[in-house]
């Protein structure tokens, strides 16, 4: 079998496992056990941290800390596990009073990121690796430049001769070179956008002249080039910017959960 | 009628002479000397004849007493012939690594890997200035324009070391120009005025072909000294007794094929878009009748077979492969019903070869072989079999054609530690170049970019190759092989910052970078110009749990793969 399947069949018979023998218990203990709550929440907490934990494996990559794609695996599927726990330890209820709606809200906030990002993970690199070329992210921006240059080069240059041709780039091909766009669309894969660029240009081209004809066949084919760098910059950003929200967001669940802490041992004397 | 001059077609590879000091008077008195002035120069032929080879394959090298002619490990294309003086061979025990230029490295213990916390925040490519100073028992002076590493103490090396002196007439560093191996001992000047002819290769390999004395001078030491070894260490060899590997040793033939410039002709071609494997020099051709089993000692084979009016490539093998034993195996099984060879073998660059004749192969080798270790036998034609053996087959449909082609004309089948990249798995999140970063002083050493095959990329990192060219010519052996096969890694304090590295690597994988000291300021000699180091990737090689880069990949996407072989890559795409 191979590696990645078996790890995928492995991890998800540990996590049905693991998730039955948590309902199990909680059916058996969460009415009998004293100090039920406390319980739940001291292991949903060392689960939090052990989730936390993993972005600080990143950042020391020179220790022996194991390599960071076990640690990604723990990671997704403790992930999943954790979600039951934090249901458990709310007994299946919905959380009360401002700050533990907070702390719901924002662990509902990570897992969902979390989630969103596996799934963006899994999808996006399959699709980067079909167009656009392989282009790292810092070299889009001067990539893009260079393109801009090249395509105001051919239409408004000193070798430019049509005004036609001017005035159509002026009007809708500028506006397309001047910055990233469409990033929405390429999220999705919609071609639409550009495809609509390149048939007015094609349009303009049935009617040109012989010079204006290989202008705009230069400009169509920069006009791709540019997409390619665009669908690039809004799929690698896209993989980029979910980590800005989800990493974030575990810093402020975790001060949050400390403030839960503090406050259950402050008027409860410990959970009850 | 004007009459047309005759116009010859200078020989290629003397359109540079080797030096162009080597002038009349200096080709004359090599003629008068031994073994020179014994060899018959109507046995060369009219396109290379004595006097020439001499003259664009050869130069003429002084060393002072004490200064280092060849270290053991590195890699050269020349052998040695004295001249004047004597120089002397160092035998047991080695010298120590650091006097050779290198470094000894070891893992970091826990207490070194926590320091790199807080030496992360340092300058990149930071050194202190104690780093960077060489042993003390060696020194280095310019002359003649070359770098000349000396030992400071000679009589100490005498004292401590066992030293074999060699004079005027010996010959020395044949063996590893002519198989492009490591060389196996150190070599320094031991009089003050030394005088060694160095013969590149070519010439070498010239002399040899039409000079019988030189043939049997330079094949007796091979057998000798690098052939006995090599046989033993072979699995087909391994049941034989002594007596019967040296009858194997002493039927042996070897040859070079190519170019062992191949780096520098392979950055040319690739750039020109010529790549063809029509073009490389044939070791075996299909369809021929199969003479004996070829056996790669160091260097690249391309298995080919016709395919239309070209040839399409469905293996390589490298170093301690062999090619023909399959065929050969069938014939001594299947006399009544011969085959030739399947396919055919061409040296990509260079390659290297043994070749154990059939008569050998059926009365000494196969009989000690149990039938169930030799190869299948081949189901000929009209048996209704395959054209191509399963055994070659399976390579191109494990890896692909596509991706096979694409390592084989990259030639990055050099790699021993290639860094790949699934595209498919990655998120371009560059966290290998941040622990790269982390781990190397806060600079990485490669880009997550470079060509791409199919779905897989292959980054711009050093591949430690099986075949490093950039360690030939290194002047103070600051590049190096940190084991024998092992990791090619640089020693900052002994390296000047030449660039010959540099501008050999043909995968452009070293960088130079200007160095800082510890408060961030670039470091500046005499002339006030930057001192210049040359990086590269060096594995991790002190690092415990192995390259960070590798480590730091949360999607399993990139992976540092030894592409000698194909199995591991295969079994790495199938993942």
């Amino acid at each position: 079998m191979r590696r990645f399947r078996r790890q995928h069949l492995l991890g998800t018979t540990a996590l049905i496992v693991a998730a039955i023998a948590a309902l199990l218990l909680h059916r058996a203990f969460h009415r009998t056990l004293p100090d039920y709550a406390f319980v739940t929440g001291w292991i949903l907490f060392a689960a939090m941290l052990v989730l936390a934990v993993y972005n600080a494996r990143k950042k020391l990559p020179f220790l022996p800390l194991g390599n960071s794609e076990s640690w990604l695996q723990i990671h997704i599927y403790l992930g999943f596990f954790t979600v039951l726990l934090f249901f458990i330890h709310l007994n299946f209820r919905l959380p009360r009073g401002w700050l533990d709606i907070s702390l719901a809200s924002l662990f509902a906030l990570v897992a969902a990121s979390g989630v969103a990002g596996l799934f963006l993970s899994r999808i996006l690199p399959r699709r980067l690796s079909t167009r656009g070329g392989e282009v790292i992210h810092e070299q889009i921006a001067p990539l893009r430049h260079v393109l801009k240059t090249e395509s105001e080069m051919i239409a408004l240059g000193p070798a430019a001769s049509s005004p036609a041709v001017a005035e159509f780039y002026t009007r809708r091909l500028a506006p397309f070179f001047a910055g990233p766009k469409n990033a929405w669309a390429h999220l999705f894969e919609s071609r639409r956008p550009v495809h609509s660029l390149l048939a007015e240009l094609e349009d303009l081209r049935r009617t040109g002249s012989e010079a204006e004809r290989g202008a705009l066949e230069k400009l169509a084919d920069l006009v791709r080039r540019k997409d390619g760098l665009d669908y690039h910059r809004a799929l690698q950003l896209t993989l980029k910017l979910w980590l800005f929200i989800h990493v974030p967001l575990t810093y402020a669940l975790l001060i949050f959960t400390l403030a839960h802490i503090a406050i259950v041992f402050a008027f409860s004397g410990g959970a009850q | 009628m004007p009459a047309i001059a005759a116009m010859l077609e200078r020989p290629q590879r003397w359109d540079a002479a080797f030096s162009p000091e080597m002038d009349d008077a200096a080709v004359e008195a090599l003629m008068a000397t031994a073994p020179f002035r014994d060899m018959d120069a109507g046995k060369f032929p009219k396109r290379t004849p004595l006097r020439d080879i001499l003259r664009n394959d050869t130069r003429i090298v002084n060393f002072r007493k004490g200064e280092i002619v060849v270290r053991q490990g590195d890699y050269g294309t020349s052998a040695f012939l004295i001249l004047r003086g004597a120089a002397r061979v160092v035998l047991r025990p080695d010298l120590p690594p650091s006097v050779l230029g290198r470094q000894a490295r070891g893992k970091k213990n826990i207490f070194r890997a926590l320091a790199q916390l807080w030496n992360g925040r340092r300058p990149p490519e930071s050194f202190r200035c104690a780093d960077l100073m060489p042993d003390s028992r060696i020194g280095a002076r310019l002359e003649q324009e070359r770098v000349r590493v000396f030992l400071q103490d000679v009589p100490r090396v005498l004292d401590q070391h066992r030293t074999e002196e060699m004079t005027a007439g010996d010959f020395f560093g044949e063996i590893a120009a002519l198989s492009r191996m490591p060389r196996t001992s150190t070599v320094f000047a031991d009089s003050e005025e030394t005088a060694l002819l160095e013969i590149r290769w070519q010439g070498l390999r010239d002399l040899m072909k039409f000079d019988d004395a030189l043939k049997a001078h330079i094949t007796r030491i091979y057998r000798e000294r690098a052939l006995a070894s090599y046989l033993n260490a072979t699995p087909i060899f391994r049941r034989l007794d002594k007596v019967q590997l040296g009858r194997v040793a002493e039927a042996v033939e070897f040859a070079t094929f190519g170019d062992y410039d191949w780096s520098g002709d392979y950055k040319r071609l690739a750039q020109a878009g010529t790549v063809r494997p029509e073009r490389e020099p044939v070791i075996v051709t299909e369809g021929d009748y199969p003479n004996g089993v070829v056996l790669l000692r160091a260097g690249f084979g391309r298995v080919s077979q016709k395919a239309g009016g070209g040839e399409r490539t469905l293996n390589y093998i490298g170093a301690g492969q062999s090619f023909g034993l399959r065929e050969i195996a069938h014939n001594w099984r299947k006399g009544a019903n011969p085959v030739n060879f399947q396919y055919s073998l061409r040296a990509i660059g260079y390659a290297h070869v043994l070749v154990v004749p059939v008569p050998v192969m059926e009365e000494i080798v196969l009989p000690s072989v149990p039938a169930s270790e030799l190869p299948a036998l081949i189901e000929t034609a009209d048996e209704g079999g395959p054209s191509a053996a399963p055994a070659q087959r399976a390579p191109r449909e494990a890896v692909g054609a596509e991706l096979l082609e694409f390592l084989t004309e990259n030639r990055f089948f050099n790699g021993t530690a290639t860094m790949m990249i699934d595209l498919d798995r990655c998120t371009r999140c560059d966290d290998c170049v941040r622990a790269c970063a982390s781990t190397h002083d806060n600079n990485p050493r490669f880009l997550r970019h470079g060509p791409v095959g199919g779905r897989v990329m292959v980054a711009n990192a050093c591949m430690h190759c099986a075949d490093p060219v950039c360690m030939i010519g290194c002047p103070t052996g600051a590049i190096h092989r940190e084991s024998f096969g092992g990791q090619v890694v640089i020693n900052p304090a002994t390296c000047i910052g030449c660039r010959t590295c540099f501008n050999n690597c043909p995968y452009d994988a070293i960088r130079m970078v200007e160095v800082r000291d510890e408060t961030g300021e670039f470091m500046v000699d005499e002339e006030m110009k930057p001192i210049l180091k040359a990086t590269k990737c060096d594995l991790c090689v002190e690092n415990a749990g192995g390259p960070a880069c590798q480590r730091a990949c949360p999607h399993g996407a990139l992976t540092r793969i030894n592409l000698n072989r194909l199995d591991a890559l295969a079994g790495w795409l199938q993942k």
